[in-house]
């Protein structure tokens, strides 16, 4: 029985790692970050000092983008979030337990 | 092995007799089995050789710093397959439909005030020393980037000088800033010849003397402001120092100095407070004869040591370091060397070693500025008095770009922390040229005239702080602070790109 809850599990892993890849194979993509609900990478392509400090900021802007959208309409909620720089852009899914963070430079 | 086996009987005997038919009659078997006789022997054994071994893992005190790695080990969050699930198609959508997106084309946001025109703001001097006639050989921006220090005396003067100096500081940023009158002079009894400021205390300054000598000044004291020094030792440089850095030390957080000078030494000193002395630490000595893939200098006569006059260190890698020489070479060298230099030993207190590991190929006089570029980790540009610019990878011996700055010497180069294309070098003519390497012309992007009448240019700094001031110090005692446009300052989309492809071009 261990034995088959360990491949359950091994072939979850594979499901992220490829979800992953395919994203990272879209053109100019940099890198990939999964946060948590507390805002706490838990997946990421980077390299450690930059998916934290990405993490920490992004989960706060997200925060605040969120009450935005649903101060103005209480109804309303966020549902994706795009932050356009000189040099990449940010694109931000948002859901309950986790946000993916994906930062691509669409000239490259 | 014994059986017995009672057997109740009532055949047994006869009929007459009931005795007879009641008795038990009692069958016994008997078997029995033994092996073979055992054959033993007896034997007796001694080692001969004793020897004690153990074995321990070493102590992970790792551990508590490593973040879970990539492929992590740690166990699946529940949700996130779900979760990537919904997402994914959105988000790569987006992104497949961003890339081929032409809505952003041309489009600039201005957040801050563009500045069209390069201005100089300050002019610094210092009369008492512009009266003795003594010139800016140094200067250095504070690790906050408010106070320029400029060191005085002499580039010209061949002859032993004993002319008294000073290192002035001025800051910036204060109100009632007075050009003509430094916040701080430092009376040095002899020329000072390059100034460092600590990278990350703001009040310490070290400088090299003519006479060979390093000191380390604090400016927070208000009796005695050297900190520390060397005197004049058996350790200390015999000739001129031309370059002091502050090197990370052997331990977290300390820095130690570094001094070069025309003797061909390196050397590196431990602040030593307590005492107020500098101590030599370790050391380095560049000989000819050690000089690797160089047959073009066996041929010159004259002294063995190759004379420093300009160094670099690299921001990437904390081991290496270039050296220029007097006679034209330059050298990549690393900190780690482990030979031994062969230097008749002069009384020196720790061993130098021989540092130099490459050569890339020399120039036609001395090589007067070198500067690692902080945007890529293999190129950096070296000036001398052949009026040239080279621009170089580490890889390979022959520059990649050769640009002409100046019809005379050039004193000073240094690449902008903001544009990595930018590079600003400082000529005998007594103009600044500032190159930009994505422009398809190799005349430079801007000219900064220093107004000192055709007086050399001898050293140019960018504040590490504020991107948009330059500093440069001139033959005439004065300090120029220049404010630059945004043009030169800002940097521009995909400059990295070019700058590595820039590197990864191939000299002919």
């Amino acid at each position: 029985v261990t034995v088959l809850i360990h491949h359950c599990i091994l072939y979850k892993k594979a499901e992220v790692e490829e979800t992953l890849k395919r994203i990272q194979g879209q053109k100019g993509v940099q890198g990939i970050i999964i946060v948590n609900a507390e805002g706490i990478p838990i997946k990421t392509t980077l390299d450690n000092s930059s998916t934290v400090q990405y993490a920490g900021l992004i989960h706060q802007l997200v925060m605040k983008a969120r009450s935005t959208v649903r101060d103005i309409d209480p109804q309303n909620d966020l549902t994706f979030l795009r932050v356009r720089s000189k040099k990449n852009e940010i694109m931000i899914a948002p859901d309950k337990d986790y946000f993916l963070i994906v930062i691509q430079n669409p000239s490259d | 092995m014994k059986l017995w086996m009672p057997w109740a009987l009532s055949r047994c005997g006869g009929n007459r007799n009931s005795l007879h038919r009641n008795r038990l009659c009692l069958l016994a078997f008997q078997r029995g089995c033994q092996t073979r006789p055992v054959h033993t022997a007896e034997a007796e054994i001694q080692p001969l050789l004793n020897a004690d071994n153990g074995t321990q893992t070493d102590p992970q005190d790792h551990l508590i710093y490593q973040l879970p790695p990539k492929g992590e080990l740690r166990p699946e969050s529940p949700g996130l397959r779900d979760f990537l699930h919904r997402v994914e198609d959105m988000v790569v959508k987006e992104l497949a439909s961003n890339a081929k997106s032409h809505a952003f084309d041309g489009f600039d946001v201005n957040w801050e005030d563009q500045n069209e025109t390069v201005s100089c703001i300050h002019c610094l001097q210092h009369p008492s020393a512009q009266e003795k006639g003594l010139q800016v050989t140094s200067i250095s921006w504070s690790c906050t980037g408010s106070v320029i220090a400029c060191a005085f005396g002499r580039v010209d003067d061949g002859d032993w000088s004993t002319e008294k100096s000073c290192v002035c500081t001025w800051n910036l940023d204060r109100r009632g800033l007075n050009p003509k009158r430094p916040d701080m002079v430092i009376d040095v009894a002899r020329p000072v010849m390059s100034l460092s400021f600590h990278p990350s205390q703001p009040s310490l300054i070290a400088g090299g003397l003519y006479s060979g000598e390093v000191v380390v000044w604090d400016t927070n004291r208000t009796q005695d402001l050297i900190l520390a020094q060397t005197g004049m030792s058996t350790d200390t440089h015999r000739e001129p120092v031309y370059q002091v850095a502050w090197v990370p030390g052997p331990r977290r957080g300390e820095m130690v100095v570094l001094s070069a000078g025309s003797g061909g030494r390196v050397l590196l000193w431990t602040v030593d407070s307590d005492e107020g002395r500098l101590v030599l630490s370790a050391g380095f000595a560049l000989i000819r004869q050690q000089v690797p893939h160089n047959s073009a200098l066996s041929k010159n006569r004259g002294s063995s040591n190759v004379g420093v006059t300009s160094l670099a260190l690299s921001p990437w890698d904390l081991d290496t370091f270039l050296v220029g020489s007097e006679s034209g070479l330059v050298l990549k060298c690393s900190f780690s060397a482990q030979t031994l230099a062969a230097a008749p030993p002069d009384g020196e207190s720790v061993t130098l070693r021989a540092p130099a590991q490459f050569s890339f190929s020399p120039r036609g006089g001395p090589v007067h500025s070198l500067h690692c570029s902080p945007f890529h980790r293999n190129l950096f540009v070296s000036v001398g008095t052949d009026g040239l610019a080279h621009l170089h990878s580490l890889l390979q011996p022959d520059p990649l770009l050769s640009l002409r700055v100046s019809d005379s010497y050039v004193f000073g180069v240094r690449w902008s922390p903001t544009r990595p294309l930018l590079f600003a070098a400082a000529t005998g003519q007594g103009l600044v040229q500032i190159f930009d390497l994505g422009r398809k012309s190799l005349r430079p992007a801007a000219t900064l005239d220093q107004l000192t009448g055709g007086q050399p240019v001898y050293c140019l700094e960018f504040n590490p702080r504020r991107k948009d001031l330059l500093a440069v110090g001139n033959a005439d005692g004065s300090v120029n602070i220049w404010h630059l446009s945004t043009e030169l300052t800002e940097q521009g989309p995909r400059e990295t790109a070019k700058l590595e492809q820039l590197a990864n071009e191939v000299a002919e």
